[in-house]
């Protein structure tokens, strides 16, 4: 891990000087390219650091295990806060710290400042992480206050993941590859005011900023004053109010965070749900099935992944809204079709990447309660197909919308939205059996968090089986498909030999599916079966 | 009727379970005695079809749980020694899960049986909480009640007072009694010799996966030669005050 590190930091370092040194080189727009870049840097830096110490002042402060004892001991409240501050400030920051010197030591090796920029660096970074760090917890503190703090990590976890799908596309709508085709803009004024960060005279981040500026620039930090005056001022500040708020809040939040949870409503709407679900199933499998849709979107970790996935189906199908075929070489007819029946593998690669995070854990997400089903007359085979049978229809759908909605958009021939349709509606069932079969294969019922269970090795192993297996499939069309596809676009017969070719292949294709669901199943039942 | 025959499990070189051979009538409360590490959990677990053993047979209600283990599973309740539940889930829709995996979700008395039994357990006011809001002694208290819905003819029960305020203790005892004298089959493991003192009609001892000594808790007190007193003295006496590891292991490793 350590060697990993080393190599990503010196990476980073080389990329930033690189660039650094790129901007440099360009007259004019290159100092103010480099000034946006630092402003932007420690712009992130900052919005990372105050979301990262709001996580975790949540555990620190109300949730870890030990607090119980720390409040039940002779210590002082100030000191019990004040010592849980500084131990959030080190758990917060130390990866934004080694992400974030490698750029800011590029900046020194491409401007070669003084070493004012060095001491600049240091006590202004360190008054920067206690502005972040006194944000963060005092808003914890607050939010722990209005709500209980479970209930207030369910905020936070929403909040980010809402946050992360607005910055997703945010950042896609953008369109950055216009930056690489400057066609797009009609002058250089705007293409410099399309690169202009964000960014505000009363932030932190912005006061640093400037200040780091001016050492890079060589001003030796004339003018200075004012902006570090600025920043420790706000630190300082945010200290005491911290401090003052704890006094009066912190303990009540504490104690309140050791209350149970509630239960909350939308029951109507889960009844509505499962019973739809589970309506054609035997007694058994349809309470496998029930106690997994109530328990899913009871899990706010897992229920607003739905929203990643959604803003990823979203950004899918745009970017094929605004592919540049027009510009291509080849007839457009041919990219079209052809671009088609690839995009099977790219829809499989995302089918399976969506499976590896949802139906991969399924058969370990039963966790410790696993011992109910073993003792029940359920067999392990009903057990595993009945969560089949859950994951089917959702998967069916996404790989509807992935391949009949992209296939809209490029306007394909009749017979290669058949082909794509007919080919992806087969791939799931084997998609689903794989990820239930690997999962029955290498499960993890003694998970801390059910996340972990993916990017296990048996996850690998079920990513790497799915691209073999899609790899497969396509191999066995590609050649059928592009005889049918050329006979048709010269509107000339196939002739009688190559249908020796086409037949079998589609029925490879066929037995392959086949393969793929029923010999995972079958090795994830006897898994199960022995597991112990 | 329970029989276990030959009954063995063994981990790699530690035999956890060595040979256990034993017989429960129908109606009897079985109780199942040892000191820690004994092997009482592991062997509550194989007749609960929840691990596989090595070798030996399990026999409930004359089917063999190897070959027939839906049907065996359908006659048994079982109730570990931690309560390892669907935490997302109410109390309620716990029991009607449970229900659904027993099949018996359109039986016509199963509401009446799941509002009977919360309220013999004193849930009723927490039926419709998710169970991860309820305390160690509710959730043990739960699972009691979800291995009675279906009405079990073998009760498998491990160390079932762990977690419970003397009120409900007594409530559970009062059960598993009623349960015997209705013709259920207990088999409960316990390290509290009050416990089986009160309770069992029979115990047998395991120690270092093998059964010691079992029968009345008379006779248990005559193969120890301890003529009065309490189990105590009797469970000292035949374990020699050792625990359930094997103490050469541990001194050879």
């Amino acid at each position: 891990m350590v060697g990993l590190g080393i190599v990503f930091w010196v990476f980073m370092f080389a990329v930033s000087s690189r660039v650094l040194g790129y901007f440099q080189s360009v007259e004019v727009i290159g100092d103010l390219l480099a000034h946006h870049l630092l402003s932007m840097v420690l712009l992130i830096f900052f919005s990372l650091l105050v979301f990262s110490h709001i996580i975790t002042a949540l555990s620190n402060l109300y949730l870890s295990t030990d607090l119980e004892l720390c409040h039940s001991s002779p210590a002082d409240l100030d000191e019990l806060f004040l010592s849980r501050f500084i131990y959030t400030i080190a758990d917060s920051s130390w990866m934004v710290i080694i992400f974030g010197l490698p750029v800011m030591m590029a900046y020194a090796y491409v401007y070669r400042p003084g070493p004012g920029y060095y001491v600049a660096l240091f006590h202004l970074g360190f008054a920067l992480i206690v502005v972040a760090a006194g944000i963060g917890v005092l808003f914890t503190m607050l939010l722990v206050n209005i709500f209980p703090a479970q209930r207030t990590r369910d905020i936070i976890m929403l909040l980010s993941i809402f946050l992360i799908v607005a910055l997703y596309l945010m950042f896609r709508f953008l369109r950055p590859e216009r930056l690489v085709d400057p066609d797009a803009f009609f002058s250089a004024m705007q293409y410099i005011s399309a690169l202009k960060a964000p960014d505000t005279p009363y932030l932190p981040s912005h006061w640093v900023t400037e200040t780091l500026w001016k050492y890079l620039r060589g001003l030796k930090g004339e003018g200075t004053l004012l902006n570090v005056m600025l920043v420790w001022s706000s630190a300082v500040a945010i200290m005491v109010v911290n401090m003052w708020t704890a006094r009066a809040i912190y303990f009540a939040g504490f104690s309140k965070s050791q209350e149970a949870r509630k239960r909350r409503g939308g029951r109507k709407l889960l009844d509505a749900l499962t019973t739809l679900a589970k309506k054609p199933l035997g007694d058994d499998l349809a309470s496998i099935i029930d106690k997994e849709i109530r328990a899913f979107f009871r899990d706010n970790t897992q229920w607003s992944q739905l929203l990643l996935l959604g803003a990823l189906v979203v950004v899918y199908l745009y970017n094929f809204s605004v592919l540049p075929l027009d510009k291509s070489p080849i007839r457009l007819e041919f990219l079209q079709n052809e671009i088609a029946f690839l995009n099977m593998g790219l829809a499989g690669f995302v089918l399976s990447a969506v499976s590896v995070r949802f139906i991969y854990p399924a058969v370990s997400s039963e966790g410790k309660a696993f011992w109910i089903l073993r003792s029940s007359p359920l067999s392990a085979k009903r057990f595993l197909w009945g969560k089949y049978a859950l994951y089917m229809p959702p998967m069916l759908l996404l790989s509807g919308v992935l391949i009949i909605a992209t296939n809209r958009l490029l306007q394909v021939t009749p017979l290669m939205m058949l082909v794509c349709s007919a080919t992806m509606f087969m791939a799931v069932f084997g998609i689903v059996a794989m990820g239930i079969g690997f999962g029955a294969l290498y499960p993890n019922f003694g998970y801390q968090n059910i996340a972990q269970v993916s990017t296990s090795f048996g996850g690998l192993m079920y990513m790497i089986f799915t691209a073999i297996f899609l790899a497969i499939i396509i191999g066995l069309e590609a050649g059928p498909v592009y005889v049918i596809f050329m006979a048709q676009a010269k509107g000339s017969s196939i002739a009688l030999w190559k249908w020796f070719l086409i037949i079998p292949s589609f029925i490879g294709v066929v037995i392959v599916n086949c393969v793929a669901v029923y010999k995972p199943m079958k090795i994830g039942t006897e898994a199960i079966e022995e597991y112990e | 009727m329970i029989e276990l025959l030959n009954l063995t499990k063994r981990y790699r070189d530690f035999t956890a379970v060595d040979h256990i051979s034993l017989e429960v009538p129908q109606g009897a409360l079985f109780g199942f005695l040892g000191p820690n590490g004994a092997g009482k959990t592991t062997t509550l677990k194989m007749m609960a079809g929840v691990l596989k053993p090595t070798s030996g047979r399990i026999i409930i209600n004359g089917m063999d749980l190897s070959r027939q283990p839906s049907e065996v599973k359908r006659c048994i309740g079982f109730i570990p020694d931690r309560p390892f539940l669907y935490e997302k889930l109410s109390g309620n829709e716990f029991l009607q899960f449970i229900a659904g995996l027993y099949r018996m979700n359109h039986a016509p008395y199963l509401g009446k049986r799941i509002v009977e039994l919360l309220e013999i357990f004193e849930l009723s006011h927490w039926a419709d909480e998710l169970i991860e809001s309820y305390s160690h002694g509710m959730k043990q208290r739960l699972v009691m009640c979800a291995a009675l819905l279906h009405k079990p003819k073998v009760l498998i029960v491990d160390e079932p007072m762990v977690g419970l305020d003397p009120k409900a203790a007594r409530l559970v005892k009062d059960i598993f009694k009623d349960q015997a004298e209705n013709g259920t089959t207990v088999f409960m493991s316990t390290h509290s010799l009050e416990v089986a003192q009160e309770v069992c009609q029979e115990i047998a001892i395991i120690q270092a996966g093998r059964v010691i000594a079992s029968g009345t808790p008379d006779n248990l007190r005559e193969k120890a030669g301890v003529a009065t007193g309490n189990l105590e003295k009797v469970f000292l006496k035949l374990t020699e005050g050792k625990t359930g590891i094997d103490e050469k292991s541990l001194s050879s490793s």
